[in-house]
């Protein structure tokens, strides 16, 4: 199930680089000015793929933790540990 | 009376741009391989104006207002926002053709397509990777067409088989004496941000080459319905190849190159399609 405002904060994230500097720095500050629930502020907070994953489109999710700063291939594993739905898993 | 010359579909991806530089040799040059390719078929058609059907990555549109399709109609749109791109291809504007994006919208809507418009997009590294590598002239007028393939429910594959055979009787029926090329980019199979990502399916990739050189509209249409919601969601790019390949009349594929590109992330295609009316 998509959350709006999830995915409204990461499109703004890409979209604003003051922003994602700002969340960088107080993370809590700019949550506050979206409409979160608290368990997913929670797991935005713990950077928890697995709990934000299903909440927003793929590719904001992906933007989303470069701008956390993830290494590429921690967020890899960190989605590979989930079940897959489809296929097998090459990369 | 305009005239299709050429037909081109390319894959994109943010680490063919990030990485370029950095990756290996032997995989960059064949990467380069397939753009130099189509940018050699592309300048031997001396197209007037290019048609570029690509998605959105959440550049222009948001879940608040995302169009299945939008026709970019300005005198000119904005270059690549993305800071990667920038550093590898700093355009801050490409120059549009407001003539006929406005006569495709209206040949569109003239025949029950409904189709959002942009007097301005920003063309992001869906559009512009393909562009740079291809080495595409900055003289030469873009009109893009925005596909959703990023944010499920997507057009159907009927529908973007459709779209390409209206986007071919909006060039010929455009007044003027124009050459005009198409180019989809995007796919072919890839996995971003989901359990699966990394993965290439490269059963799926050479499958959609079988379809789409056998030319058969209805089994492609049912082979990619039936295989899209089983593979990574990247490979919903593959509509804007059959946008390309209904334009073309469905024949004439010409398989460049694909190989997987696991460091780009990307099933890596290039195709081009003979054009019977190029002269």
């Amino acid at each position: 199930m998509t959350d709006y405002w999830v995915s409204k904060l990461f499109f703004d994230l890409q979209h604003d680089a003051k922003l994602a500097a700002e969340y960088r720095a107080d993370m809590p500050a700019v949550l506050e000015r979206y409409a979160i629930k608290p368990d997913i502020r929670k797991a935005l907070i713990e950077d928890d793929v697995g709990k934000i994953a299903p909440l927003v489109n793929a590719y904001l999710l992906r933007f989303y933790f470069q701008i956390r700063g993830m290494p590429q291939d921690e967020f890899i594993a960190r989605l590979h540990a989930l079940k897959a739905g489809k296929g097998k898993v090459d990369g | 009376m305009a005239n299709l010359v050429g037909a081109f579909a390319a894959s994109h991806g943010p680490i063919i741009a990030r990485d370029w530089e950095t990756m290996a040799k032997d995989h960059r040059n064949r990467l380069a391989a397939g753009f130099d390719e189509i940018g050699r078929r592309l300048k031997a058609c001396r197209p007037d104006l290019l048609v570029v059907i690509s998605p959105d990555h959440w550049v222009n549109f948001f879940i608040s207002n995302l169009p299945a399709v939008c026709i970019g109609l300005g005198e000119e749109h904005d270059g690549p926002p993305e800071p990667f791109m920038q550093k590898v291809f700093p355009r801050e504007r490409l120059k549009g053709h407001a003539a006929f994006g406005r006569h495709l919208l209206e040949t569109a809507l003239e025949r029950d397509f409904e189709p959002a418009l942009s007097h301005r997009l920003k063309l992001d590294h869906g559009t512009c990777i393909p562009l740079w590598r291809i080495g595409v002239d900055a003289e030469l007028p873009i009109v893009p067409i925005i596909v959703n393939d990023l944010e499920e429910p997507m057009p159907s594959i009927r529908r973007c088989l459709a779209w390409g055979r209206l986007l071919r009787q909006a060039i010929e029926s455009y007044p003027e004496p124009l050459r005009v090329a198409v180019l989809g980019t995007g796919g072919l199979s890839h996995s971003i941000g989901e359990p699966t990502m990394g993965w290439i399916d490269e059963e799926f990739d050479h499958a959609c080459i079988r379809h789409f050189a056998d030319g058969e509209d209805a089994r492609l249409a049912a082979f990619l319905t039936e295989a899209l919601p089983r593979t990574g969601n990247g490979a919903h790019e593959i509509r804007d190849w059959v946008v390309a390949h209904a334009a073309a009349g469905s024949q004439g594929f010409e398989l460049i190159d694909y190989f997987p590109s696991p460091q780009t992330l990307v099933g890596a295609g290039f195709a081009s399609w003979r054009v019977a009316a190029a002269a």
